[in-house]
């Protein structure tokens, strides 16, 4: 009986006050994406996007702004503006405009790193002009944040955009001789967002950009693996080969001054070729041409990156893991000294079911 | 001839009264005083007529229950015999009529049970000591129907019946060697109700057999009127929800656990006999699983427990998801469960509850009413106000898709009684979701996992062969190897003889085309 | 030499693997890579692999002592220092289990409300905790066992989950091996003490296991499947994060769970951590009944009492813990007495057993 009337005194009590905050799914709007511009006065002006769920099926967004002098009044601002509690749990995506990433995004993934609800899929993104007017359009019909989240995965996995979310940026950021980089987004069209380039930063700041046509060697650098497609001038010809597969390997030839040797291996097929056949002579013909103009574009790539000063690559993240006691205070100069060699190596393993 | 057999008889009988004399018995009492006769005089079934003896003129007189006795045995087996032969004491009743259970006694303290067993007592003008016991019961039994819990496709089609005797008699068809042990023994002090419990010996541990006699003898009740009451009774844990004894009314199936080595339960009036010692597992695996290819047999029980285990935690986890955990919701998914939800006031846990009585009551209701009206509320219930209530905009149409499902995957265990723990368990599962959402999962099913592994079955591990973890029990468990590979009888059951049949050492190994 | 245990509450010896990984596996796990790599840098799982070792010596020594005094640890506490003293220092392993139990809640429910429900409240779901692990030690030590095998097994699936982070990892973050001097080695593996402690628990249940000096190779193996778990793990983790970026991450563990993606499910590490609890679960019970059966051989207090005595000193002390820097305090006292117990005790002990059994032997002849 004492047991009994324990356990009721029990169920009761965790009934009453044992229960946590609840966040309904319907009850809350759930934050999908989010961006961060500059405005004048130095403010920052914050957006955050929360889809809208249709009865039929249609999902809309809505978009909340604020204005403020730091990243945590936003949130503050966002919140009283709101009918429902804003939760972060299900961010999809976040957008700097290009304003903040040159003064640096620090301030704005210090609070994503830090909220646990946040997941490390995230993807960054720097917004050519606005994020407010990337976040207020409306693309395709799942919602803008599934949209641009979309839109970010498929170019990376299947196309030229290097790999990145908020895990990489900031194991990139945090890695010592290693600098990260964003894709860029822009509004071309009302209702169409485009991939413009990639952002390369020193730290956590803006320092340059990398026009469309270089992601594909941009890639075939930084990637483990990675797929893509480049067009190609052969002659009077022109051909679209796509890559399948490509590895690159990194290896120190020398040391003082450091010389590296980074080896690219491709796997590729032809897409498009305007010539009449495709003979083995021309595939040749092709494969050395291709090889000869990743290694010309990824050596000058490299050479530009040593010129400003930064290192998407790694590279001296690479020679830190090959000597003992590495001191990084003097690899700023060292950097501008390492000499880089390009070799290409392209397989064509097929040209498609015509010849 | 006869009179030396008559002389034997008496002989015993003398004996026999002489013990009792011993015993401080009073076989001199006068029968007409005894207490039984006047409180049955009271009812109206109560028949006592008199006759004459034809030849010798003697009186003799029959008292018998007329609703536990064949009339027609007594008219045309015992009576005409009786008139026209030469009845001068009662020892020549056994010679007399051709009834094989016919006996003398003069043991007063037996007649009260013999009448209720549908004996018809004889007594004898001029013989006040002894008398004697015919043999004419009532037999009122149902014909041998079709399994219906534990229906099959394949296989026998015999179910036990509410006689003993029958199922006993359908058990023994199936094992007939002398091994098989049955003991009897009688249960509840107004029922009376008959008790056998059936094992093999040289096979059955006697631990087991042993525990189960010490406690159906423990028993102290009243009116037994089936073998679930000895379940609730005899069970380790009589606070568990699970029930600890395996239930069938298959005799194949009670065969087919004598031989494994456990000991087998049956109560008179009751068409379900009881299996122990069980484990959790055997629960999930239907008789019909030895009757298929053993690959087919181990995915159905496969698909079992998964539906079991979807059962018991697809509506905690909907109410988990959806009070707190939006983060785990794939984002095409979110909008599917957010547009489903929109229109609905209730929270998710009221929501569930909402669903989930209404399931119960459905259940309920089909259960109390006859098989045709049943039916047609299962059908009234799971359409229409499934569908009226997602319109209404009390539960969303996702939520009752699972609920539904659930309840589905609920009734898939093939013994019922799981199947009614298996729904019940869903509660508990949901207070702690709306409590602490998936912590709140987890930690109840800490203390289901706790709850399981303190149960026993008549001593031995429920939990086995899961815990104690023992890798050849597994042969028939969750799934089912074929019949060559269960040489050995299951470890838990601690067998006096482990080996099924030899396992063939010599397996021949035939390569390609020969 | 103590009473021996019946046969019906005993257990049969290879269980002993998952009575010790399950004791071992704690909470620890959830954030040891960047204590360690704090001082060997990214050469720290070279640690681990060393510390894992090293604890197959004091394993040995642990079947040693009970062997010879053939009991548990009160056993040989009397057999050494005689009666009297002997349980006093017993009492002290009530006290290192008691803290044990209470550094895994805490930290849990920490875990629990950083991570999930920051309202959480820490009596409630301490008190829920217990009288679920009074429950499970009512059972007595099959039970106990049962969840430590249990414990072990079924959330083992979540090893695999950390597969996921191999897609990202960046194997040239291990590179140079050997990059750290001998002395930064040693404060790195002593900084595992809190993530590899548990496995001294033989000493309590050594009357309880069934043909008890069988179970040695059973506890060695059980280290050795942890250490390689650590290691691997520590392996996985260095080479998933940069090392700023880990140094700055106090659950690692959890955190790259936040990678985890499937088809069903979009954020793993919330059903990660509900997980933990059937993980931490048999830390509570092995050190609820530990402790409860030490009350009672040495103060004959039944150990249904002595369980409800220490769940309830466990419940009042828990709500003291209210902050990361006192939590974080109290983490670091249990590692501390922790390595006090298993490295400095345990060989002690070891060594006064061996002369203790020598002058027994004189004065025999």
């Amino acid at each position: 009986m004492r047991i009994r009337s324990f356990f009721w005194v029990l169920a009761a009590g965790i009934t009453l006050s044992g229960c946590v905050e609840k966040e309904i799914i319907d009850d809350v709007n759930i934050e999908m994406g989010v961006g961060y511009d500059f405005v004048e006065d130095d403010k920052i002006e914050g957006t955050v996007m929360i889809p809208i769920f249709n009865p039929d099926k249609k999902i809309g967004n809505f978009t909340y702004s604020a204005t403020a002098a730091s990243s945590r009044d936003l949130i503050q601002e966002v919140q009283r503006k709101s009918a429902q509690p804003l939760v972060t749990g299900s961010l999809e995506i976040a957008l700097f405009g290009e304003g903040i990433a040159k003064k640096g995004i620090r301030e704005f993934t210090d609070a994503f790193e830090r909220d646990a609800s946040i997941g490390a899929r995230v993807y960054f993104a720097v917004a050519d002009e606005s994020a407010k007017s990337i976040l207020s359009g409306t693309y395709g019909n799942r919602g803008n944040a599934v949209h641009l989240s979309q839109l970010i995965k498929h170019n990376m996995e299947t196309r030229n955009l290097p790999i990145t979310n908020m895990h990489l940026y900031l194991f990139d950021l945090y890695q010592e001789g290693k600098d990260p980089y964003l894709p860029i987004l822009k509004k071309v069209e009302p209702e169409i967002i485009d991939i413009v380039g990639i952002a390369l930063f020193k730290d956590d700041k803006l320092k340059s950009e990398l026009p469309p046509d270089k992601m594909f060697f941009f890639k075939l650098l930084t990637d483990k693996f990675s797929e893509g497609a480049y067009k190609l001038d052969v002659g009077k010809e022109k051909v679209v080969i796509k890559d399948l597969d490509s590895k690159h390997k990194i290896k120190l030839t020398k040391r003082d001054p450091y010389n590296i040797t980074v080896e690219i291996k491709i796997k590729g097929l032809i897409r498009e070729y305007t010539g009449h056949i495709v003979t083995p002579e021309i595939i040749k013909k092709i494969e050395k041409e291709f090889e000869e103009q990743v290694n010309k574009e990824a050596s000058a790539m490299i050479k530009d990156f040593q010129e400003q000063g930064i290192d998407p690559v790694g590279f001296g993240q690479f020679i830190k893991s090959k000597t003992r006691g590495f001191d990084f205070k003097r690899w700023e100069d060292e950097y501008k000294n390492l000499t880089v060699n390009v070799k290409t190596d392209m397989i064509i393993t097929e040209v498609g079911i015509v010849e | 001839m006869r009179q030396l057999f008559k002389k034997k008889l008496m002989q015993d009988i003398e004996k026999e009264a002489a013990r009792q004399d011993t015993e401080g018995q009073k076989p001199e009492q006068y029968l007409n005083e005894h207490e039984w006769e006047k409180a049955l005089l009271k009812s109206h079934d109560f028949k006592r007529t008199f006759y004459v003896n034809q030849k010798t003129e003697k009186k003799f007189c029959f008292s018998f229950i007329s609703t536990l006795v064949d009339e027609s045995i007594l008219q045309n087996n015992a009576l005409p015999y009786l008139l026209e032969g030469e009845l001068t004491e009662i020892v020549d009743v056994k010679s007399l009529i051709p009834i094989a259970d016919v006996q003398v006694s003069d043991h007063n303290e037996d007649i009260e049970t013999k009448l209720f067993n549908g004996y018809v007592l004889l007594t004898l003008e001029g013989e006040e000591k002894y008398f004697a016991f015919i043999a004419a019961q009532k037999e009122v039994v149902r014909n041998v129907a079709q399994p219906e819990v534990e229906f099959s496709v394949i296989g026998p089609k015999e179910s036990f019946v509410e006689s003993l005797d029958h199922n006993l008699n359908m058990i023994r068809k199936r094992v007939p060697v002398k091994e098989l042990i049955i003991e009897n023994y009688t249960v509840g002090s107004l029922s009376k109700s008959g008790v056998a419990i059936l094992y093999i010996d040289g096979i059955t541990n006697k631990d087991n057999v042993n525990t189960v006699v010490q406690r159906v003898k423990d028993i102290e009740f009243d009116e037994i009127t089936d073998s679930s009451y000895i379940v609730q009774l005899i069970s380790d844990n009589q606070n568990s929800p699970f029930p600890q004894l395996l239930d069938t009314e298959r005799p194949d199936r009670i065969a087919a656990i004598l031989a494994e080595g456990k000991v087998a339960i049956l109560v008179d009036g009751s068409p379900h006999a009881l299996i122990g010692p069980t484990t959790l597992v055997e629960f999930f695996g239907s008789f019909e699983d030895y009757f298929l290819n053993y690959l087919l047999s181990s995915f159905f029980r496969l698909v079992r427990l998964f539906a079991v285990a979807f059962s018991i935690l697809i509506t905690p986890i909907y109410v988990a998801a959806l009070s707190y955990h939006y983060e785990l919701i794939p984002k095409d998914l979110l909008s599917t469960l957010i547009t489903s939800r929109r229109e609905i006031p209730l929270p998710p846990i009221l929501e569930a509850l909402f669903l989930e009585l209404t399931i119960e009551l459905l259940r309920e209701a089909g259960a109390r009413l006859p098989t045709k009206v049943g039916q047609t509320i299962g059908i009234v219930g799971g359409i229409v106000i499934g569908t009226a209530s997602v319109e209404a905009g009390l539960t969303s149409n996702v939520l009752l898709i699972i609920v539904a499902l659930a309840a589905l995957a609920s009734f898939t265990t093939p013994v019922y009684r799981m199947g009614n723990t298996i729904r019940l368990l869903r509660f508990p599962f949901l207070f702690f979701a709306e409590l602490w959402g998936m912590l709140g999962i987890v930690v109840s099913f800490s203390f289901l996992l706790a709850h399981l592994l303190k149960l026993t079955s008549l001593g031995r591990p429920f939990l086995e062969p899961l815990y104690p973890p023992r890798i050849t029990d597994f042969k028939d468990a969750i799934i089912r190897l074929p019949f060559t590979m269960q040489y050995n009888r299951p470890q838990y059951l601690r067998t006096e003889n482990p080996v099924r049949f030899s396992e063939k050492k010599a397996k021949q190994k035939k390569d390609i085309d020969e | 030499m103590q009473q021996p245990v019946p046969e019906r509450l005993q257990v049969s010896p290879f269980l002993v693997l998952y009575l010790i990984m399950s004791m071992q596996i704690g909470i620890g796990v959830l954030g040891y890579q960047r204590i360690i790599a704090k001082d060997a840098g990214y050469d720290a799982w070279i640690s681990v692999l060393a510390a894992g070792l090293s604890i197959h010596i004091i394993i040995w020594m642990i079947y040693k002592i009970c062997g010879t005094v053939e009991g548990d640890i009160v056993a040989a506490n009397a057999y050494v220092f005689g009666k009297k003293i002997g349980n006093v220092i017993s009492s002290v392993f009530i006290f290192y289990l008691l803290i044990f139990a209470l550094a895994v809640l805490r930290t849990f429910i920490e875990v629990i409300q950083v991570w999930m429900f920051p309202e959480i409240s820490t009596f409630w779901y301490s008190l829920v905790f217990l009288l679920l692990s009074v429950y499970i030690v009512f059972g007595g030590f099959r039970t106990v066992t049962g969840i430590a095998f249990f414990c072990i097994v079924l959330p083992s699936y979540l090893l695999l989950t950390f597969g996921f982070a191999l897609k990202y990892a960046e194997y040239r973050n291990l590179l140079p091996i050997f990059d750290h001097s001998l002395k930064e080695f040693a404060t790195s593996a002593y900084n595992m003490s809190l993530t590899y402690i548990g496995f001294e628990i033989p000493l309590f249940f050594y009357p309880f296991i069934k043909d008890a000096p069988k179970s040695q190779k059973w506890a060695h193996l059980g280290v050795f499947l942890t250490t390689i778990i650590y290691t691997v793990l520590a392996i996985i983790t260095f080479t998933y994060f940069s090392e700023a970026q880990l140094a700055k991450s106090i659950w690692a563990t959890l955190e790259m769970w936040k990678i985890v993606s499937m088809p069903f499910v979009e954020r793993f590490e919330y059903i990660g951590i509900a997980n933990w609890n059937l993980i931490i679960l048999p830390n509570i019970c092995i050190a609820l009944w530990g402790g409860s059966m030490i009350l009672k051989r040495a103060y004959k207090l039944r150990q249904k009492k002595g369980v409800i005595l220490l769940a309830l000193i466990c419940l009042v002390a828990v709500s003291f813990f209210d902050t990361r820097a006192k939590i974080n305090l109290l983490n670091d006292w249990t590692a501390k007495i922790g390595f006090a117990v298993t490295y400095v005790y345990i060989p002690i002990l070891f060594i006064a057993t061996l002369i203790a059994k020598k002058v027994k032997n004189k004065n025999e002849n």
